[in-house]
């Protein structure tokens, strides 16, 4: 599982990293860093809870 | 009230009686539910025109869809936020910030303001504010079994922390909390006299930190550079400005309609008080309840948005406590479900303006519930008396008695 990183979205609300810290890494600021995020194996649930709770729609889940 | 005239380009039929001032539930009201009694207008169109809804009395396009609000704030370039909200009622013109800039302004100060209050550094600030609370409820509790929760605890403890956040001290607070009353709920007489009352403080403090700096908020921004250079004494004012009213009320309101509720739920109440892990979780439901913010923009350019024949120089209002109960967003939005999952509310916005002071914000009401549920047994609105809410611009609670007798 992938989860694509919309950053020009990101408005730094920080749900996803207070769902998933390891998973949804913030900046200094607090917004998300860039990169599109691979799903470690057993981590699906947090992820997939942390990329639903953006009130931006800024994360989407892939397969 | 309703009687500004409708302009010509805004259809009839999509004229609606409304008002977040005027309407049923939206003047002080005993025992009022302003949030419940503006939920109704999604018995209607998604998108209106109300004649009367802004403080200063203008008509306003009313989103009342989360997803359309959602658009409107994230696209800053059509729909403005410069609107010198603040400096007209002084009859003046200048923005606030970063609140009355646009992108890519806006980003600049943003960037400024951001680390002082992200997640990381609110974890650091989180055992002063816990103390303090503590400190509050504990006097509370030792003194009766009763209190006025505004004025004893939500507006002492949402004041202070942030007085500490910019470093003032307390010994002013009730000044303080006065000049917000009367900035934000007085008439037209109250509001410009608080308002110079506030510049003139920001502008004596900003003036006492270039002279001599110390370690807090005002000494940063008359220090910091964007682009190479110093802020102007009207930006150094217009972020002071903000921030010092940004903290004053938001919180001690949420609060105030939050311990409301459950004084009035008493199921709910002892479920969080046995169960404190589930307070984080409650508190988004709650702020999705009772957001206490509306949100105005201005159309920079003709747009045909969902139907609405919006144009240049139009207010659009995006209500926070409007998008909450959408029920196309949230299932049974006017149900309360404290375990209630995957909760987007708009209680801090969207788009750019993403509230600054949301990190702090949150924790601030999960640490007031918490300490208020550990210390405080089974409490009711006390018999006789009944809370004052009011709708408005920023909706408000006043004189919350509880009874734990
Ligand atoms: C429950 C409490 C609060 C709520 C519901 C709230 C809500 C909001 C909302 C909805 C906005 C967006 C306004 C817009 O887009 O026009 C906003 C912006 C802002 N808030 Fe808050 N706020 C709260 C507490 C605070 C606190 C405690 C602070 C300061 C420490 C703060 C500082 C700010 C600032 C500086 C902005 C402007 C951000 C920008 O324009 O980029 N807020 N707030
Ligand atoms: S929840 Fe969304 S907006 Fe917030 S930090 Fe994560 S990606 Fe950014």
């Amino acid at each position: 599982m992938r989860i694509i990183v919309q950053k020009a979205k990101c408005q730094g609300h920080a749900r996803c990293a207070a769902q998933a810290p390891d998973i949804f890494k913030l900046d200094e600021e607090g917004y998300i860093l860039p990169s599109d995020i691979e799903v470690a194996e057993g981590e699906e649930l947090p992820a997939s809870r942390g990329a639903r709770s953006c009130p931006e729609r800024a994360l989407e889940l892939t397969r | 009230m309703a009687t500004n005239p409708v302009p010509d380009h805004v259809p009839p039929e999509m004229v609606r009686d409304f008002s977040l001032f005027t309407s049923p539930g939206m003047p002080p009201t005993l025992n009022g539910d302003p949030h419940a009694a503006v939920a109704r207008v999604h018995d209607g169109p998604p998108i209106f025109y109300s004649r009367y809804n802004t403080q200063d009395g203008r008509g306003t396009w009313v989103i009342t869809r989360a997803a359309d609000q959602r658009k409107v704030l994230q696209d800053a370039e059509t729909f403005s936020s410069h609107r010198s909200i603040f400096s007209s009622i002084l009859g003046e013109n200048w923005p606030t910030i970063p609140l009355e800039l646009d992108p890519p302004a806006h980003g600049v100060f943003r960037s400024l303001l951001n680390p002082l209050l992200s997640p990381k550094r609110v974890l650091a600030l989180e055992p002063a504010v816990r103390e303090r609370a503590v400190e509050l409820i504990e006097r509370i509790a030792a003194s009766g079994t009763s209190c006025d929760v505004m004025k004893d605890f939500a507006f002492p403890f949402a004041v202070s922390t942030f007085l500490r956040f910019l470093g003032l001290p307390d010994d002013r607070l009730d000044t303080f909390v006065g000049w917000g009353k009367d900035l934000l709920h007085g008439d037209d007489k109250e509001r410009p006299v608080a308002a110079r009352t506030i510049v003139a403080f920001i502008d004596e403090l900003a003036a006492m930190r270039r002279q001599e700096a110390v370690d807090d908020f005002m000494t940063f921004i008359v220090q910091a550079q964007v682009e190479g250079r110093r802020l102007t004494d009207t930006q150094v004012r217009g972020i002071g400005v903000l921030v010092f009213v940004a903290g004053l009320d938001t919180v001690a309101a949420a609060i105030g309609f939050d311990l409301a509720y459950l004084a009035r739920n008493l199921k709910d109440q002892q479920l969080l008080r046995s169960e404190p892990d589930r307070i984080p979780l409650a508190t988004e439901e709650l702020l999705r309840a009772y957001p206490p913010i509306q949100l105005i923009r201005v159309a920079t350019k003709d747009i045909d948005f969902e139907g609405a024949p919006i144009r240049k120089g139009d207010y659009v209002s995006c209500a926070t406590m409007i998008a909450n109960r959408d029920p196309a967003e949230f299932a049974c939005p006017n149900t309360i479900d404290l375990e209630r999952e995957d909760n987007r509310h708009a209680a801090f916005g969207y788009g750019p303006h993403r509230c600054l002071g949301s990190h702090l914000a949150r924790r601030e009401i999960v640490i007031g519930l918490e300490e208020w549920l550990a210390r405080i047994p089974a409490f009711r609105i006390k018999q006789g008396t009944a809370p004052i809410t009011s709708g408005g611009h920023v909706f408000g609670i006043e004189n919350l008695i509880l009874d734990w007798s």
